[in-house]
């Protein structure tokens, strides 16, 4: 408890460093200076006078994309975590339910049949949103179908079930309709693009990551009385199938909304749990805020790298996570092996 | 000077050509590499792509197509007569037998994505195992590797004269050279006038961009990079292109085109909609709205072209772009879209 | 325990009660209550249903037929938690890949009485420290989940359940992986709680210690007594294909089963 206070400020000033660094560095150089007035005169109106379109850069770009990187990263952590605990597996993540291949093939089918279109003028956020949720629909009712009892071996295969059916239709219809430059647009759309990000994008994904945390939050109690697995959470007050409904669905919900944001950004939702659990042990009171906090940082320096890595050109921040993600999650398994 | 040398003299060469001959058959064409030969002129034709099945039109020659595919926009209304008597196999790529089920005696091709070694239509080993004889349009192969990259990567810039070259093999292969000439004549025109109309401009400083089209209306644009074709259109009129990537459309984000802050932007027309953005009032209001781009000079003085689709493509259209453009830079103006 | 302690008055009982899956009754028409205070044994051969039955009396799976009380009750109209606070079940086999140290997995035992308004205080820290105790793990506390043995596993998932301060504790073979200091001593502890115990076994000597004995067999509750009563050597020929006879300690009188094939 001693530890706690320094510790969260230690943390805070982390997360304020890491969002200064994501709008002072970007594909072109904006003067420290200038970022200092741009800030001065948003904040306080202070009127300095600088050039609309630095002024516009650090404002308008960079800062809603490094605010809605930290909430994507933070409720993408916090998925996992939730996940991770429910289904008992180590291999668990958010996107395990089927949503990132939902959001694929709503996303493609906006896209190449600008389905809505003309009608509902749906963008590729919308579609991937409605086909991450319909995929989940999906993976649920397999789940419930294949047996009455709420098994994690039978969640896990109707998740890899419902995924594979909806990548399956995502290449179906790219092969059909799509010509390679529609395709590429698609796919680089997916694979994780904070480029498109402004202000309405933030007051969407700041609120939904709060909110998902504050939930895991109350349940953390639950959460943790899943440790000896789902019998023994019941022997200790906790009415299983409510959870796991309750918390199940609210991860849906927050990776649903952020993929349609962001698109598909992996490894987050996988790694950034494991590697706070081994720092902090599994307890969730600790465990979930940590592992939010970790995401929101993760994802801030991934962006980061994505526009810097290569002068004028952005990588997708997907493979920036993947590039990182990966060897670390490759350091964990290792460290595992001398456990018993 | 060397302008009007070199339009009196390519005037005087192709008025000799005008008593063109006519085609000897049996005719072989040296096409992207692979040899292509021809008993007689083409009765059949199908066309994959829009640039080149307008060139026939322009040709004259739309009696001999026996189907079309592979449109960005709507034919040009000279043009309409012509193709309303053919029959369009697909709006995108046709399937390979829907192609040889019109029994063509000629398959163009404006892409090698499209017919090539990973063509989506078939590969030109297929077709010549039929005995039908393909012709890529040569913009898209020479100096092009398309195994490489998403649109392929240009090793050299485009040349204008691929353009002339498919005019003057395509009415080779159809026995039609003298309409071949006239239409390389009536080309070069355009585009001497269009560099003509800027002749003794200062043109240091000016800039432009030109803007295709955007996965989602404010993620990063599809951009013209260097050595492609739109690139040569700001080349030939002494413009500076402000995207220096060497990607044909590479996608390069806002910011950085922002504060490159150029001269004049152009931003593409097209009838799809696969993208909201392919809508160009979509693209100029996003322009105007955003908190950024609308404190771009163009955008604050209203100096944005907005160009056909296809006339940022090698074909015939090209060279009316050519005209669009140069005229507005001549006259500082956009023209009303 | 007398004659005037009525069924209403017993802390757990059931009536009739039944599980079917896949088209066989695993459990079949058992009816049972459990005397206040008392330890109940519970034996049978594999797949008699010991198991079942005590998750049915613990209210993890619903019954196909028949009801169970808890403390005057019934047990389906009853939430999770306050269940939890009164009953408390230690399986056979539980484990985690968490690295979760002994005190945080004894803790866990206060779940159900933990809330907003009731967070974690000194109270629960020495509630803890006594059910460590209890099960001799107090010298365990620090170290992790996978640095354990087996027995030591199954020492603190009893602490756990003891942490949660019930009125009833039902263990499920909980002898298994002890050695035989800890698997005696269990017992004895466990008898001299003043808790009402349902314990199912598989030593039958440890059973003899038993205040009475329930007999499965195939599901059905075929014997219910005292345990020298239930365990007579046609129940040990019939219900566990073994021969057996009893033989008396001379060391201190207590009388022993001895089982020959």
């Amino acid at each position: 408890m001693s530890r706690l206070l320094p510790l969260s400020l230690f943390a805070l000033l982390a997360l304020c460093l890491a969002m200064l660094a994501g709008i002072a560095i970007g594909e072109t150089r904006v003067g420290a200076e200038a970022i200092w007035q741009v800030l001065a005169n948003q904040l306080w109106q202070a009127g300095h006078a600088v050039d609309p379109i630095d002024a516009g850069i650090v404002w308008n770009y960079r800062l809603p994309r490094t605010l809605v990187a930290a909430a994507c990263g933070a409720g993408l952590a916090t998925c996992g975590v939730i996940l991770q605990a429910l289904l008992r597996n180590p291999l668990a993540e958010p996107y395990l339910l089927g949503l990132s291949a939902g959001a694929s093939t709503g996303a493609v089918a906006v896209g190449l049949f600008g389905l809505g279109g003309a009608v509902l003028s749906l963008s590729l956020s919308a579609g991937a949103f409605i086909g991450a949720l319909a995929a989940f629909a999906l993976v649920l009712l397999l789940s419930r179908a294949s047996g009455s009892r709420h098994d994690n071996a039978q969640v896990i295969l109707a998740g890899i079930a419902g995924s594979q059916l909806f990548n399956a239709l995502t290449a179906f219809l790219i092969t059909k309709s799509a010509t390679a430059e529609q395709a590429r647009g698609i796919l680089f759309w997916l694979l994780g693009n904070l480029s498109g990000v402004r202000w309405p994008s933030v007051w969407l994904a700041v609120p939904v990551a709060l909110f998902g945390l504050a939930i895991c939050l109350w349940q953390r109690r639950a959460l943790d009385a899943f440790t000896f697995g789902a019998d023994s959470a019941a022997s200790l007050g906790v009415p299983v199938r409510r959870t796991q409904l309750l918390l199940i669905s609210c991860a849906a919900l927050v990776t649903a909304v952020m993929v349609s944001i962001v698109g598909a950004i992996g490894f987050v939702g996988l790694v950034i749990p494991h590697a706070l659990r081994l720092l902090l042990g599994p307890g969730h009171s600790r465990l979930l805020p940590a592992s939010a906090l970790g995401g929101a940082l993760f994802l801030i320096v991934a962006d980061i790298l994505s526009r810097t890595l290569i002068a004028g050109q952005v990588i997708p921040v997907g493979v920036v996570t993947a590039l990182i993600g990966a060897p670390v999650f490759a350091l964990i398994l290792i460290s595992r092996r001398g456990r018993p | 000077m060397p302008h009007r040398l070199a339009a009196l003299l390519a005037g005087l060469s192709l008025s000799g050509l005008a008593h063109a001959s006519a085609t000897q058959y049996p005719l072989t064409v040296d096409n992207c590499g692979m040899p292509q030969t021809f008993t007689q002129a083409p009765q059949r034709a199908v066309t994959v792509g829009q640039a080149g099945t307008e060139l026939l039109y322009a040709l004259g020659l739309g009696e001999r197509l026996a189907g079309t595919s592979l449109w960005f926009n709507n034919v040009l209304p000279e043009f309409k007569a012509q193709n309303d008597k053919v029959p369009r196999l697909a709006d995108n790529e046709p399937s390979f037998e829907a192609v040889v089920g019109k029994r063509p005696q000629l398959v163009t091709a404006q892409f090698e994505w499209m017919i090539g070694a990973q063509g989506a239509v078939g590969t030109r080993e297929q077709f010549q195992e039929l005995g039908i004889p393909t012709y890529l349009l040569p913009s898209d192969c020479e100096g092009k590797d398309n195994l490489v990259g998403a649109d392929g990567t240009r090793l050299q810039p485009f040349k204008v004269q691929s353009i002339y070259k498919s005019v003057s093999q395509l009415a080779e292969i159809f026995d039609v050279q003298e309409r071949g000439a006239r239409l390389n004549a009536e080309l070069q025109g355009q585009l001497d006038q269009a560099r003509q109309r800027l002749a003794g401009q200062d043109l240091a400083h000016t800039s432009a961009l030109f803007w295709f089209s955007s996965a989602d209306l404010k993620t990063d644009p599809y951009v013209a990079g260097r050595q492609g074709v739109a690139d040569y259109m700001l080349q030939t009129l002494g413009v500076r292109n402000v995207v220096e990537s060497s990607e044909e459309w590479p996608t390069v984000g806002w910011e950085t085109l922002v504060k490159a802050n150029p001269t004049w932007l152009i931003v593409a027309r097209m009838d799809r909609r696969r993208y909201p953005a392919d809508d160009y009032q979509k693209k100029l209001d996003f322009l105007r709205s955003d908190p950024v781009t609308r404190n771009m000079d163009a955008v604050k003085h209203g100096r944005i072209i907005v160009l056909d689709a296809d006339a940022m493509q090698a074909g015939i259209r090209l060279f009316r772009g050519l005209d669009v453009l140069s005229s507005a830079f001549a006259s500082g103006k956009a023209p009303q879209p | 325990m007398t004659v005037m302690t009525t069924i209403a008055d017993a802390p757990l009982t059931c009536r009739g009660l039944g599980l079917r899956l896949g088209g066989r009754d695993v459990l079949q028409g058992v009816d049972l209550s459990v005397m206040p205070g008392e330890t109940l044994g519970v034996v049978g051969p594999n797949g008699s249903g010991k198991s079942t039955l005590l998750k049915l009396l613990a209210g993890l799976r619903t019954p196909s037929s028949g009801s169970v009380r808890l403390l005057g009750e019934a047990l389906e109209r009853l939430p999770r938690r306050h269940i939890a606070q009164r009953l408390a079940l230690v399986e056979q086999q539980a484990d985690t890949l968490d690295a979760i140290s002994v005190y945080d997995a004894v803790a866990l035992g206060r779940t159900p009485w933990l809330s907003a308004l009731a967070p974690f205080g000194k109270e629960d820290r020495a509630i803890i420290e006594q059910a460590l105790a209890d099960a001799d793990a107090s010298h365990l506390r620090r170290r992790l989940w996978g640095e354990l043995s087996g027995g030591e596993r199954q020492r603190v998932h009893i602490a756990r359940a003891l942490a949660q301060r019930p009125q009833v504790l039902l263990l499920d073979e909980p002898t298994n992986h002890l050695d035989i200091q800890h698997q005696l001593g269990l017992l004895r502890q466990v008898q001299a709680l003043p808790l009402t115990t349902l314990v199912a076994l598989h030593d039958l000597n440890q059973a003899l210690t038993c205040d009475r004995l329930a007999v499965l067999d195939q599901g059905r509750l075929v014997a219910l007594g005292k345990p020298e009563v239930v365990l007579t050597p046609e129940r040990l020929l019939g219900t566990f294909g073994v021969q057996g006879h009893y033989l008396v300690d001379p060391y201190d009188g207590a009388r022993v089963l001895r089982f020959r094939t």
